[in-house]
């Protein structure tokens, strides 16, 4: 349980410590034999740098990437404030 | 009636140069200024800040930011907001300013914020020096974000932050990391002044509305909990009309 709570510690802390991701925005959550990260990024190039650096530094773990490209839109609708 | 647009935590880069700007373009049609709630950047560089000033800069309509914690990474704070500032975008931090919007006056005081955490489950001025220090930013921070939100003589009044000022729109994001995510001093320094309408970012994960124990209005406008280029926001209504001009 305490190798599990540090793997987890320790990518969070890789995703946003790593210049070259820097990210506080994924979340890391445990399967059974997998870590799935999830969230959204700004990017495919940001996205793609998450998963290949997580999985670089943690080669024993299967990890799946589902983290998603924030849509930027123009908005269709306008709220009122009272 | 004003309408601002409003986003945060949008994280420019070179990569993300050209994804806003066909939104931001639209920008005159739906909205009367641009509000940013931090997170301009990814590490606070001179260059990024550079990238942000290209996708955000030169609109048709005033663009009022603060930095957030992202902006301070590289220690370059005072750099970043230059650069902003270059561009003719108005940088606040514990300041406010007023725009003129077809015979309003929208005031804005801003500031980036920081945590501290909320009622019933705070930090306390106490013990470590170390710690004595980070609450001691909150309040000070919190403070003179109070006394440029008093400060103002306006028609309408939007205190904009990074770090959030009430727990609601937290929900969604960890409990253990709300004290990382903002302070419920923010809180008392919006319910301090005549506020219409608190915008916030920095949790990506929280939720898009609540409200100040004075009964402020707060809007999360964090890009990931939005999921558009901006919202848009009608203050000063004179007639309840929800559709956009051009929609």
């Amino acid at each position: 349980m305490t190798h599990q709570i540090n793997l987890e510690a320790e990518i969070q802390r890789l995703l946003t410590e790593d210049d070259r991701i820097s990210e506080q925005g994924i979340t890391v959550q445990r399967r059974e034999n997998l870590v799935v990260l999830g969230g959204e990024v700004e990017s495919a190039q940001r996205r793609d740098e998450i998963c290949r650096q997580v999985t670089t530094r943690f080669p024993e773990i299967e990890i799946t990437c589902d983290i998603g490209i924030t849509r930027a839109q123009a908005p269709s609708e306008v709220e009122e404030i009272s | 009636m004003i309408r601002i647009a409003a986003v945060g935590d949008v994280h420019v880069d070179k990569d993300v140069v050209g994804r806003y700007r066909p939104a931001l373009e639209q920008l005159p049609d739906r909205a009367d200024a641009l509000l940013v709630a931090g997170d301009l950047t990814r590490h606070g560089t001179v260059e990024e800040a550079g990238c942000f000033a290209k996708e955000f800069g030169g609109l048709a309509v005033p663009v009022v930011v603060v930095l957030g914690n992202h902006d301070h990474q590289s220690d370059l704070q005072d750099d970043v907001a230059k650069v902003l500032t270059d561009a003719g975008i108005t940088v606040l931090e514990c300041s406010a300013t007023v725009l003129e919007i077809k015979g309003h006056r929208l005031g804005v005081a801003g500031a980036k914020g920081f945590g501290g955490g909320f009622a019933g489950a705070c930090a306390s001025n106490f013990g470590e020096r170390e710690m004595k220090d980070f609450v001691g930013t909150t309040e000070d921070i919190s403070a003179r974000l109070g006394e440029a939100l008093r400060s103002v003589e306006c028609d309408a009044l939007v205190a904009l932050t990074h770090y959030s000022p009430v727990p609601e729109t937290l929900v969604g994001e960890p409990l253990e990391i709300y004290p990382f995510l903002g302070c419920y001093q923010l809180g008392q320094a919006i319910d301090s002044a005549p506020t219409a309408l608190a915008l916030h970012g920095h949790a990506h994960h929280g939720s898009e509305r609540g409200r100040t124990p004075g009964g402020v209005p707060v809007r999360n406008v964090a890009h990931p909990v939005i999921k558009q280029a901006y919202n848009v926001y009608q203050l000063l209504s004179d007639a309840v009309d929800m559709e956009l001009a051009h929609a």
